[in-house]
């Protein structure tokens, strides 16, 4: 047994000093003294210096609720990639093989299209599309109801390529100046629409997640043996499969209604937790949930930050995905499971 | 020796495909049962059924006087522990976080395995003669050391009643051997029930107490294994004619007709 207490005492430092050392890094110069004298004002209720307003105004309702955010998406994002990859016992498995992301993409793209451009009204369609793609894949699985892990899989790319299709459908039918290139940015993931309000909402149901995954982890170990071992140690896998798909496909959804698809986190933290402390979701769990949320944060450091310029999170998350999984594949080579 | 599992006209079917019929047996504690049969004939959906994995359309079991029905997955798990054939390939677990899986029907929902846990599933692999394959990874190691640290989860679950799903499958010549000594050592000390399914009548033969041979989903021979291993009830189960060679004293070995002819045949010899 590998110890894992020194290595999450240590990622959880270098999340600390990470958000905090963001909080005053960006396009607009904010110093940590700036930030001292702002929640004093806070605390004592006095008002700040005139020269403070603007930077009060960027740190409290931008940069703040940015960082959690990155936190809150970073870890809910890699938690729930470790979730499916151990339900579907594939490590290659990310949060949108059953449709979550296609459906939440289409439903916003739809909301951006029709009149009105409201905001919330986008949230709430990409919200709804993507659990009623989830559903249906679930649905059609169920119906058929033989090799249920395999269905599942296929169901899902079929649900999966369904909403792909209708999301070109819109893209087609769009006007090509105005709405095309909104659709075209709201699916590179970004964090810079985040505002309290979001995490109002993420905070609570991706923090009930997150304890719930935590508290069964054990579970999943078991469930990543197959149905037949499951059942023989006195579990029932397909109640348990349902619980923890509704779960985690509720907190991918919920993420990519206010932020977009933000690639690869899903994917290459859990794997990057397995390489440090190996597969024992025991282990492996709370340091994917410390590395998703470091990622995030630093990704979304480095996209507000390189260029005078911001660019959508999702780039970056891709860019440094990509080789980063490269890298993680040929590390792990020989241990039997890719 | 008290019956500890009880299965009265159990009947199974995938579907429209009937595979089990009428299935009558009970198992002591303490004792070997080998389920022979040719290849499809609802061994393994017997064995499956025994512990609520499939549910038969008709007919009951009991296991320590409890109707399987009444009772919940977690505390059929708790009595009843299974070695699958098959294995499929999983994450790199290592083979002790495999075993310690065993203690899963002991855990409440939230719980994860204490060092009491993982004390116990090392006196498993002890038990075994294996406590050297603690900590390799699961799927770097060979067929037959894998069906030994299935065998130690499943000890570390129950060694009340173990169903054994052709135990000796990936195991070389002299393995084989070992491990079903192994088990009938379990059965002698722990007083464990083996119902193991079985491929070779020989086998059978060497380590099983009571033999049941299945047909076509249907019981045609069941008990003590001298009375049941007979040139007859051979040449109808697996519907070749055999012949019995006697050896070792009291104790009689089967070859099939084809093995034989298979010796006739002339040819250049190495």
């Amino acid at each position: 047994m590998k110890k894992t207490k020194p290595l999450i005492i240590f990622l959880l430092t270098v999340l600390l000093v990470l958000f905090l050392s963001l909080l005053v890094i960006g396009r607009f110069k904010i110093t940590a003294s700036d930030i001292g004298s702002m929640i004093n004002a806070l605390f004592s209720g006095k008002a700040v210096g005139e020269e403070l307003i603007s930077k009060q105004l960027v740190f409290w309702w931008i940069r703040l609720p940015r960082c959690i955010m990155a936190i809150l998406v970073g870890m809910g994002l890699s938690v729930s990639g470790a979730v499916y990859q151990a339900l579907f016992r594939n490590p290659l498995v990310s949060p949108d093989i059953l449709g979550v992301a296609a459906g939440c993409t289409f439903g916003a793209a739809l909301g951006l299209i029709l009149p009105g451009n409201n905001f919330s009204l986008i949230h709430i369609l990409s919200l709804g599309f993507g659990l009623l793609a989830v559903t249906m894949t679930v649905a059609i699985a169920r119906l058929i109801s033989v090799k249920s892990v395999i269905v599942l899989v296929l169901a899902g790319m079929v649900i999966l390529s369904f909403f792909n299709a209708l999301l070109m459908v819109l893209k087609y039918f769009s006007d090509p100046y105005d709405e095309l290139p909104s659709i075209v940015f709201w699916i590179m993931g970004s964090l810079s629409r985040v505002n309290w309000n979001d995490i109002l909402l993420i905070a609570p149901i991706t923090g009930v997640g997150l304890i719930f995954f935590l508290l069964m982890r054990f579970r999943l170990n078991i469930l990543s043996l197959g149905d037949i071992q499951s059942k023989s140690l006195g579990i029932n896998p397909s109640m348990f499969r349902l619980i923890f798909i509704v779960a985690s496909s509720f907190i991918v959804a919920l993420t990519v209604a206010t932020c977009g698809q933000i690639c690869w986190i899903g994917l290459i933290i859990p794997h990057m937790a397995r390489t440090l402390v190996g597969p024992d979701h025991k282990r492996m769990l709370p340091v994917t949930a410390l590395l998703g949320a470091i990622f995030l944060l630093a990704a979304d450091g480095v996209a507000r930050s390189i260029s005078s310029a911001e660019i959508p999170v999702g780039i970056v998350t891709a860019l440094t995905g990509a080789p980063i999984f490269a890298f993680l594949l040929y590390k792990n080579r020989g241990s039997g499971w890719v | 020796m008290g019956v500890i599992l009880k299965c009265r006209a159990l009947g199974f079917k995938y579907g429209k495909t009937r595979i089990l019929e009428d299935i009558s047996f009970e198992v002591e504690s303490g004792l070997f049962y080998a389920i022979l049969g040719k290849n499809g004939s609802g061994k393994t959906t017997l064995l499956h059924c025994l512990n609520g994995i499939l549910q038969p359309d008709c007919g009951n079991i009991e296991i320590g006087q409890q109707d399987i029905t009444t009772m919940s997955r977690k505390q059929v798990a708790q009595q009843v522990s299974l070695v699958p054939q098959e294995h499929l390939d999983v994450f790199p677990f290592t083979v002790l976080d495999v075993v310690v899986m065993g203690r899963a029907p002991f855990l409440k929902m939230t719980q994860t395995p204490s060092d009491n846990d993982y004390r116990l599933a090392m006196e498993a692999l002890k038990v075994l003669a294996s406590e050297n394959l603690a900590n390799a990874n699961f799927n770097r190691i060979s067929g037959g050391e894998r069906q030994i640290a299935l065998l130690a989860s499943a000890l570390v679950q129950t060694s009340k009643i173990m169903l054994l799903d052709e135990p000796t499958n990936h195991l070389d010549f002299n393995n084989q051997y070992r491990l079903l000594s192994k088990i009938k050592e379990l059965c002698r000390t722990r007083k464990t029930s083996v119902v193991a399914t079985m491929h070779d009548p020989n086998m059978a033969m060497l380590y099983a107490d009571c033999v049941i041979m299945i047909k076509n989903g249907r019981i045609v021979a069941a008990g003590h294994t001298e009375e049941i291993m007979t040139t007859t009830n051979i040449n109808t189960l697996y519907e070749t004619r055999s012949v019995e060679i006697s050896t070792l004293g009291n104790k009689n070995f089967f070859l099939p007709e084809s093995a034989v002819a298979g010796l006739k045949l002339k040819g250049k010899s190495c």
